[in-house]
């Protein structure tokens, strides 16, 4: 199903008082048709383009008046309409139908192995993480009270710890390992870096891009239990290349194609088998490392799929996109099981909480909005920024706070449940276009427009 | 009651001149008497009888002109006696201590006659009221009014009777009924005067009856203080000059009293050689009479004055000395050294909260809206996982392997793919701008071919040929031998059809140009933007938002370009959320951040708003963003005096976050000052 043989909507040219275009038209219409022409407008009756006739009495309207009409109706319509077969037209149509309604393909019998697999992978880590929160609730109210005020507090005192220029053009994307040892940062230049953090020195440069790096994003194992040749980093282009990298080459270890317009992220699952990619032709793929393949290509945005998110237990994926609509996908079934609906522009970023039932969205509107899986409904809106909230972040371990960075040059710091403001991130004189969170929890990375990154941490 | 020298000079001459109509000569006599008569404020009949053996038949019709000129002079000299009456008060309160004395209860008595006695009664009640002299004329009942009406009329009809039988002179003939009307309407008027004054006085006296409690027994004094008056003999000296200016006849009777005309007894002054001091004593004592006279000469003004006003007694009470209680001071000091420790503690303990940053968390603590959402119950199993496995199994580790899946299949959905809300990548045409040359190129070519085109129109005969265009410049050519014969006709034509041209080029600019309402339509549709693609956001907050002139320019500058919102005012948070296109909220962003000085003092006389709070004063834009569509009406002002009540308005338009994050905002801002 790809539409790449659908012609592009026809620009209906406007027409302006006193233009050169009416001037055209007027010209055309003086001059009549040429022979070509006529054959042309014959087909184009023919095919039922050219309505020449209102009604019925075409067979006795006199030569002269018909031939008259036929070329006023051409100077309006123009030459292009005759090109225009009819069997685009009907495609055109086919297509726009099954937008409509919903239905359903087969896919490889690969993708089913896969999803049994997802599933049995996912229950248990859901049913650990429901008794982990089941503890966590048993812990009186007032200690958890204490905990959430001493967070706080630290949040409060959250400073820019140091700034280091990443590169010659602006940083898009930021990720710290698994570890917390080193960060990864992708630029508009091609180049991805690797840093050693805190004390911000390069280890590597990777090179293999050409166009701007979208996002390169960690293995969840790496760093912990991969060794350091295996495919630790994925990273993605607007030219629609994704390459992997290992930790001790400059050089990608393979490529994944298959993509034709730009990649905005890659996102690892949590289990590391899978690797999602949200491509600008509407679609999100699933791409299975073990048996390095496409398994899943998966439509139901209108528009470009910009951010891409696992739930962690691995059961579902969230999706948001520039129709301004997120969406929940069930990686077992491969259903959509939540419509995120709310946002007035394009989504650009998603992500889960830790605790399994909410999920955090950043749109272009300004706002921050954070849903609720278990009740399905958006529980709140967060009026976060001046500009387009370009990432959105949980905090990794326990979900209880939410960092938003934003193109008004600001990141900022979110106590969750609640949303009020805790700290402003300001020091960046760029949009904010990634941020991250130690695993650890000690700093925090932003990465900017104007070519630098940021760690901020707890004084 | 007499009259001042100085009035009855006044009248002199219309007297001469009346005496002089009546008579037909000029009788000095008469004029002296008459006047005399007056002076003495002798009434009507009074009068007449004394003038009678001079004038005759025409004595009576004399005195009652004598009494309206009288009258009219009073009257005019109202103001004048308002102005010696102030002259006179002045002096009352120089010499208050001195009068108090002599005075004494009088006073009151004096101003409640000053009140109720209206001049103009003066003159005509004694000749025609019935009712006792003693009365005083403050107790007028409508009664009395009704008798001084029907006396006036009766004296008018004798007056009409006297004329047409007697017919003193053929000028008074003349003047007669027009004079009779005028006194007919003058004696009405004032009898309406009268009874609308008395109505008021009985009112106000009815309303307070405390005040004035002393009313009853007002008579009596009065009289007492008129019967002295004469006593004393003021009246005389007064009228004295008059004689010496004009010497009269003196005619002794056989007694040896000196008479008038009529040969009834006349009262000469007699100048006697006295001592200094006696002089000085009759003065004063004439002095003294004259200032407790004063107040009921001055009868126009009591109505304005107002008994129930303090006015400060001229001497100042003394002072004696005052001492404070002991210890005051201390216990003084003591409370302000108290608050200072209190201050301090305080002070202490938020700098030790601060820099713990324990501060900040409780209050945003505090702040956080009760969370009626919840944790809720942690689910035994998350939906969208019971989906895909069958009812009622156990998750235990044993079975996982051999869980048959529910629903997992190979298919790939293509679920409905919604349309964004806003369709942003419509293709944006832009219009083809020309440049000023090919705008003229083509005006040249439209123009050349409607020429054209009637050229052709009229070759084929299908038009009439259009006159010849004519000009003053081309008028020979043109016409070149109608000209020759007759340049004046063929000027007139020129200008004529010049004028026509003038006048259709006029005409077709009128028709293109908008009417009034067109243009201000025009106008709206300039400011109003086009909100299809979602309503752009502004929230502000302010923290003093009480300066009515700054509450005027918000809401003026947001109804007229076309935005919607809402003003919350709470305290110190203030917010103002307006909503509109993007361009209208780039005017009114600029408007609350730059050109409204929010910390320039209110006014002058606003001093009393603290200076702290006002110097802090300024607006902040809390956020900015765009939404689907607008959730709020026109502008107004909600004065919500709990954040409840603020959050509570926010919530009913769906936008509390905006509330929230102000307020927290707010105080955040607050803690870290």
């Amino acid at each position: 199903m790809s539409d790449e043989d659908e012609v592009p909507v026809v620009k209906k040219a406007r027409i302006f008082y006193g233009s050169l275009e009416e001037k055209e038209k007027l010209r055309l219409s003086r001059e009549g048709i040429s022979s070509t022409a006529k054959d042309a407008v014959k087909a184009g009756i023919e095919a039922g383009h050219i309505n020449i006739s209102s009604g019925e009495s075409m067979e006795m309207e006199e030569r002269v008046k018909r031939r008259e009409r036929l070329r006023n109706i051409l100077s309006v319509v123009g030459p292009d309409a005759l090109k225009k077969s009819k069997k685009e037209d009907e495609k055109a149509k086919r297509t726009q139908d099954e937008y409509q309604q919903t239905w359903y393909h087969e896919g490889p019998s690969s993708l089913k192995e896969a999803r049994i697999w997802l599933a049995k992978y996912s229950l248990p880590r859901a049913v650990e993480r429901l008794d982990a929160a089941r503890a966590q609730k048993e812990i009186p109210e007032s200690t958890r009270t204490v905990k959430q005020q001493e967070l706080h507090k630290t949040l409060r005192n959250v400073n820019n710890f140091c700034s280091q220029i990443g590169d010659d053009r602006p940083i898009s994307h930021c990720q710290f390992s698994p570890n917390s040892e080193l960060l990864v940062t992708a630029s508009w230049s091609g180049l991805c870096k690797l840093w050693k953090v805190p004390g911000c020195t390069l280890i590597r440069t990777l090179r293999g891009h050409n166009t701007n790096v979208g996002a390169i994003s960690f293995h969840p194992q790496a760093t912990l239990t991969l060794e350091e040749s295996d495919v630790n980093m994925a990273s993605c282009a607007a030219d629609g290349s994704v390459k992997l990298w290992s930790l001790d080459s400059d050089e990608p270890v393979a490529d994944i194609e298959g993509h034709s317009m730009r990649v905005a992220r890659v996102a690892w699952h949590p289990s590391g088998r899978f690797l999602g990619t949200t491509c600008y032709d509407n679609s999100w793929r699933l791409w299975d490392l073990e048996a390095q393949e496409e398994i899943l290509h998966q439509e139901g945005h209108s528009k470009g799929v910009h951010d891409l998110h696992f739930h962690p237990d691995g059961s579902l994926a969230g999706t948001g996109g520039l129709d301004a609509f997120a969406r929940v996908w069930d990686l077992r079934t491969g259903r959509c099981i939540m419509f995120l609906e709310g946002h007035h522009q394009e989504i650009y970023s998603i992500n889960f909480s830790p605790n399994g039932f909410h999920v955090a969205t950043g749109s272009g509107d300004n706002t921050c909005r954070v849903w609720d899986l278990r009740h399905r409904r958006c529980m709140y809106t967060i009026p976060a920024h001046e500009n387009l909230v370009s990432s959105v972040k949980f905090q990794p371990n326990d979900g209880h706070f939410l960092l938003t960075g934003a193109y008004d040059n600001t990141a900022k710091v979110w106590t969750h449940p609640g949303w009020s403001p805790l700290k402003t991130l300001a020091g960046h004189e760029g949009k904010v276009m990634g941020l991250d969170l130690s695993p650890n929890g000690q700093l925090i990375a932003t990465c900017s427009y104007d070519r630098t990154f940021k760690l901020w941490m707890a004084e | 009651m007499s009259l001042p020298k100085r009035e009855v000079d006044e009248l002199r001459p219309w007297v001469e001149r009346t005496v002089k109509k009546v008579l037909g000569f000029s009788e000095p006599t008469v004029v002296t008497a008459a006047l005399h008569c007056v002076g003495k404020g002798l009434d009507k009949r009074k009068t007449t009888d004394q003038l009678r053996p001079f004038l005759d038949d025409s004595a009576s019709s004399f005195v009652e002109r004598l009494f309206e000129a009288l009258e009219e002079s009073r009257n005019s000299r109202g103001n004048r006696a308002a102005g010696e009456k102030n002259r006179k008060r002045e002096l009352k309160e120089v010499f208050g201590d001195e009068m108090e004395g002599v005075k004494g209860g009088d006073s009151v008595e004096s101003v409640v006659k000053k009140k109720r006695v209206p001049r103009f009664e003066e003159v005509e009640e004694p000749p025609v009221l019935p009712g006792p002299p003693t009365e005083s004329p403050g107790m007028l009942t409508k009664m009395q009014i009704k008798q001084m009406m029907e006396a006036a009329t009766r004296q008018i009809e004798e007056r009409k009777k006297q004329l047409s039988f007697v017919t003193p002179g053929p000028i008074m003939q003349s003047i007669a009924p027009s004079q009779a009307a005028n006194f007919m309407n003058d004696a009405i008027e004032k009898a309406r005067k009268a009874a609308e004054l008395q109505a008021k006085i009985q009112s106000t006296l009815a309303m307070k009856p405390g005040i004035l409690g002393a009313l009853g027994n007002t008579g009596p004094h009065n009289l007492v203080a008129l019967a002295n008056l004469h006593a004393m003999g003021i009246a005389p000296p007064k009228v004295e000059p008059r004689e010496v200016t004009k010497p009269t006849p003196l005619i002794l009777d056989e007694l040896g009293r000196t008479v008038d005309a009529s040969g009834k007894e006349v009262e000469l002054t007699h100048r006697m050689p006295t001592l200094k001091a006696n002089i000085r004593a009759v003065k004063r004592e004439q002095f003294r009479q004259q200032l407790k006279e004063k107040p009921s000469d001055d009868l126009e003004s009591t109505s304005y004055f107002d008994s129930r006003v303090a006015i400060n007694s001229a001497q100042r009470a003394k002072r004696g000395f005052r001492f404070h209680e002991q210890g005051r001071f201390e216990k003084i000091a003591q409370r302000i050294r108290t608050k200072a420790q209190l201050e301090k503690l305080q002070m202490e303990i938020a700098q030790a909260a601060k820099k713990t940053g324990i501060q900040a968390s409780t209050k945003l603590a505090l702040i956080a809206p009760k969370k009626e959402l919840g944790e809720g119950e942690i689910p035994h199993i998350e939906w969208w996982d019971s989906y895909i496995l069958p009812s009622h199994i156990e998750l235990i580790s044993e079975n996982r392997q051999r869980v048959e899946m529910h629903g997992v299949t190979n298919l790939v959905e293509h679920p409905i793919q919604m349309a964004p809300p806003v369709d942003t990548d419509k293709p944006v045409t832009l219009g083809v701008y020309l440049t000023k040359k090919e705008q003229k190129k083509l005006r040249r070519q439209t123009r050349r071919e409607a020429q054209k085109e009637l050229q052709e129109k009229v070759r084929l005969g299908l038009m009439p040929p259009p006159e010849p265009k004519v000009r003053i410049s081309n008028l020979m050519r043109v016409l070149g031998t109608e000209a020759v014969q007759d340049p004046t006709k063929v000027e007139a034509h020129v200008r004529a059809q010049m004028a026509k041209r003038q006048k259709a080029h006029e005409e077709a600019n009128a028709a293109r140009k908008l009417t009034a309402e067109q243009r201000k339509e025009k106008k709206v549709k300039k400011l109003k933007e086009d909100l299809s693609h979602g309503v752009h956001i502004a929230v502000y907050r302010i923290r003093n938002l009480h300066n009515p002139a700054k509450k005027f320019k918000v809401e003026a500058n947001a109804n007229q370009l076309y935005l919607t919102g809402t003003v919350v005012l709470h305290k110190d948070v203030n917010i103002v959320v307006v909503e509109g296109g993007p361009k209208a909220q780039k005017k009114f962003k600029r408007l609350m951040l730059n050109r409204i000085k929010w910390d320039e003092p209110n006014s002058k006389r606003d001093d009393s708003d603290d200076e702290g709070s006002r110097k802090y004063n300024k607006c902040t834009l809390v956020w900015e963003g765009t939404a689907k569509e607008r959730s709020y009406g026109e502008v107004k002002f909600k004065q919500c005096p709990t954040e409840s009540m603020a959050r509570e308005h926010f919530k009913k338009h769906g936008t509390e976050h905006y509330w929230d994050l102000a307020l927290s905002q707010s105080v955040l801002e607050t803690t870290d000052d």
